[in-house]
């Protein structure tokens, strides 16, 4: 008996998991958008989540990237709860913790792509033109990093906001439909991209309708009805 | 990144910007032009009323109640005090003496006219060459002190003791008119105007100074000096002085008297000429005061509602803009971009926006004033350049009025409506 405590308590510590959620749900009055939804993600795990539409996917992203809030359970993200943060600290989570792949790119109209990195850097911390145009580089647009966005192309631009949402080596990136505006051609390429994250090591969570991503994510999460299908 | 961020936002939203500041500017041209007249009017304004009289009335002490009844004197003129005529160029030597734009002396003496009766005469000059002591010339006379007086003929020559004005009742209840001819205590006189005033004098004779003198048989002398001065607007420390100039501390005293108030010029009237009482027309003084006072009213409140109805421009124009630029703003709350560095950039917006309306409207203004002043007054009025930073700092307040309900706006804006446009 006494072997066996000391057997457990000599197992190493597990890793806080980077996404933990309890019971989560998401009520918009009478609508249950999410119904006690728990799973948790690893550091370094790439998670797509897949259902049809209105089964709770944007809501979901939403509170995981704390643009939302829940209004029961609890969500750890990066071992901090943040059921009851006001606007401010959400703000501050976004800043510090998250990097946001969105499918319209929302990139900056008047700003050229390297501006667009450096906005994010500078609500982080401190611009810096030089870790900018790394990041540009990183993720193949060195030479287009003077171009404003209506001078790049639909992949391009897709690039630029991935390499915005790295530019803070954020704890999470999280992606919506990320390929949702692309052709095959840039889809490849972005595909290419998150697996060329995720075997570095960054933990990503992406929303998609896309099977191909499915299968390239290292575990999917199904959503039906607000509710988590089979197990997470 | 903060001001790369204005610059490019100035940059793509140029137009509207543009709009905003020729908002603002406009206010603060109206602004700058009411605060520029609003400064000058007040001397331009005592300029243009000194021509319905004079504001200062001067009298030997002791002289200054009148017993005049129904336009007859019933003080006989022997015995009572007069002022010397050589005095009156020290009037126009006292330390505000640029102020004093004209002056007439008045001595009015009861005549008989022989078997029409009696009648008061009062002997002025017309217009006078009057020597000052520094050996130039000051153009006197009720001409100058009394512009408003209507003279149908002609006004009698300065040095033609013969010559009369003839009050139009008076003409009228003698049955006279031009041409005709008098005999005042014997002394033959021809009547070469009918004169109009609205006040006593058209119940008079009004006769050369030194006609009066020698009927009076006080050679020399005269018995009241009116005085047109241009003046300031009466304030609550000359109200006082008015009271009582003794009760003023010594700042208080130093700041009234030499300030150009009705009530500093006669009070040095009074120090300058011996045994006179000067003494402010009231109604005249405190009338132009009033008038003044209330058109700068009247300016201050058409100012506030043009920077009133500034600032509704600018918070329609950047609400549009807030509207417009509500996926950026969602981004940048989506970035984790604070409240506060958010509305810093709108409202940096606006304040330069305020910056540039107000300085270019501080010149439009300049230019407008002088327009105005041109059209209304004949001159120029002086741009108190001081009112160039005030005008810029309110059209800068007002585009921050204005920017206050769009950063409401932007405070609501929930980042997942306008970024994925949905909730």
């Amino acid at each position: 008996m006494n072997a066996a405590v000391s057997a457990i308590q000599a197992l190493p510590e597990p890793e806080h998991p980077v996404i933990a959620l309890k019971g989560l749900s998401r009520s918009f009055g009478a609508v249950e958008a999410l119904r006690e939804v728990s799973f948790s993600i690893r550091p370094g795990e790439f998670v797509a989540i897949m259902g049809p539409s209105g089964s709770g996917k944007t809501t979901l992203l939403n509170i995981l990237s704390c643009l939302d809030r829940p209004t029961g359970g609890e969500y750890l993200l990066d071992g901090i709860a943040t059921a009851g943060m006001d606007e401010a600290e959400q703000a501050r989570i976004r800043r510090e913790k998250i990097g946001l792949v969105f499918q319209q790119f929302h990139l900056i109209p008047y700003l050229t792509a390297l501006e667009n990195l450096m906005l994010a850097q500078h609500y982080h911390s401190i611009a810096d033109a030089g870790a900018a145009r790394a990041a540009l580089e990183r993720v193949g647009l060195g030479h287009r990093a003077d171009h404003r966005p209506s001078q790049l192309s639909g992949g391009e631009q897709q690039r630029v906001c991935i390499a915005r949402a790295l530019i803070n080596e954020p704890a999470l990136i999280l992606a919506d439909e990320p390929t949702g505006n692309l052709d095959e051609e840039n889809e490849r390429v972005i595909m290419e991209l998150f697996r060329a994250l995720h075997r570095e090591g960054r933990t990503i969570v992406l929303v998609t309708h896309n099977p191909a991503f499915g299968s390239v994510a290292e575990r999917t999460i199904r959503l039906a009805h607000g509710r988590l299908e089979g197990r997470a | 990144m903060f001001w790369r961020l204005l610059r490019q936002s100035f940059l793509q939203g140029a137009r509207r910007k543009i709009l905003s500041g020729l908002t603002v500017a406009l206010a603060a041209t109206l602004g700058m032009a009411l605060a520029t007249l609003s400064v000058g009017v007040g001397d331009k304004m005592a300029q243009e009323m000194r021509a319905y009289g004079a504001n200062i009335r001067v009298v030997p002490k002791g002289e200054s109640l009148s017993l005049a009844v129904g336009g007859l004197d019933l003080n006989p003129l022997k015995g009572r005090e007069t002022l010397a005529e050589a005095d009156l160029p020290l009037i126009k030597d006292i330390f505000w003496h640029n102020n004093i734009i004209g002056l007439s002396p008045f001595l009015d003496v009861q005549v008989s006219l022989g078997d029409k009766g009696k009648a008061r005469l009062i002997g002025t000059w017309f217009q006078h060459d009057m020597p000052m002591p520094d050996g130039d010339v000051f153009a006197a006379g009720v001409r100058t002190v009394a512009a408003h007086w209507q003279v149908e003929g002609a006004w009698p020559g300065e040095n033609a003791e013969d010559q009369v004005l003839l009050g139009k009742s008076l003409a009228r209840r003698l049955g006279l008119g031009i041409g005709a001819s008098l005999s005042l205590d014997a002394h033959p006189v021809r009547v070469v105007g009918l004169l109009e005033t609205g006040g006593d004098e058209d119940s008079a004779i009004i006769g050369p100074l030194a006609l009066a003198q020698a009927i009076a048989n006080v050679p020399g002398r005269v018995r009241a000096i009116e005085v047109s001065a241009l003046t300031v607007p009466e304030t609550e420390l000359s109200l006082r002085a008015r009271h009582n100039s003794d009760a003023l501390t010594t700042a208080e005293y130093d700041v009234w008297y030499c300030t150009a108030y009705v009530s500093t010029i006669a009070h040095q009237i009074e120090e300058a000429v011996v045994n006179a009482s000067a003494r402010p027309i009231w109604q005249v003084a405190a009338g132009e005061g009033a008038v003044i006072g209330k058109m700068q009213v009247l300016m201050a409140v058409v100012t506030l509602a043009a920077f009133l109805s500034a600032a509704m421009g600018v918070s329609a124009l950047m609400t549009a803009t807030v509207v417009e630029r509500a996926r950026e703003i969602g981004l940048m709350k989506a970035l984790g971009a604070s409240l506060a560095e958010i509305n810093a950039q709108f409202l940096s917006e606006a304040a330069a926006i305020g910056a540039a309306g107000g300085l270019l409207g501080c010149g439009f203004g300049a230019l407008l004033s002088q327009g105005i002043s041109a059209m209304v007054f004949g001159q120029s009025v002086p741009v108190p350049w001081i009112a160039v930073p005030l005008v810029t700092v309110a059209a800068i307040v007002v585009a921050l009025a204005g920017a206050a309900y769009p950063a409401r706006t932007i405070a609501r804006l929930a980042p997942v409506e306008v970024l994925y446009g949905r909730k």
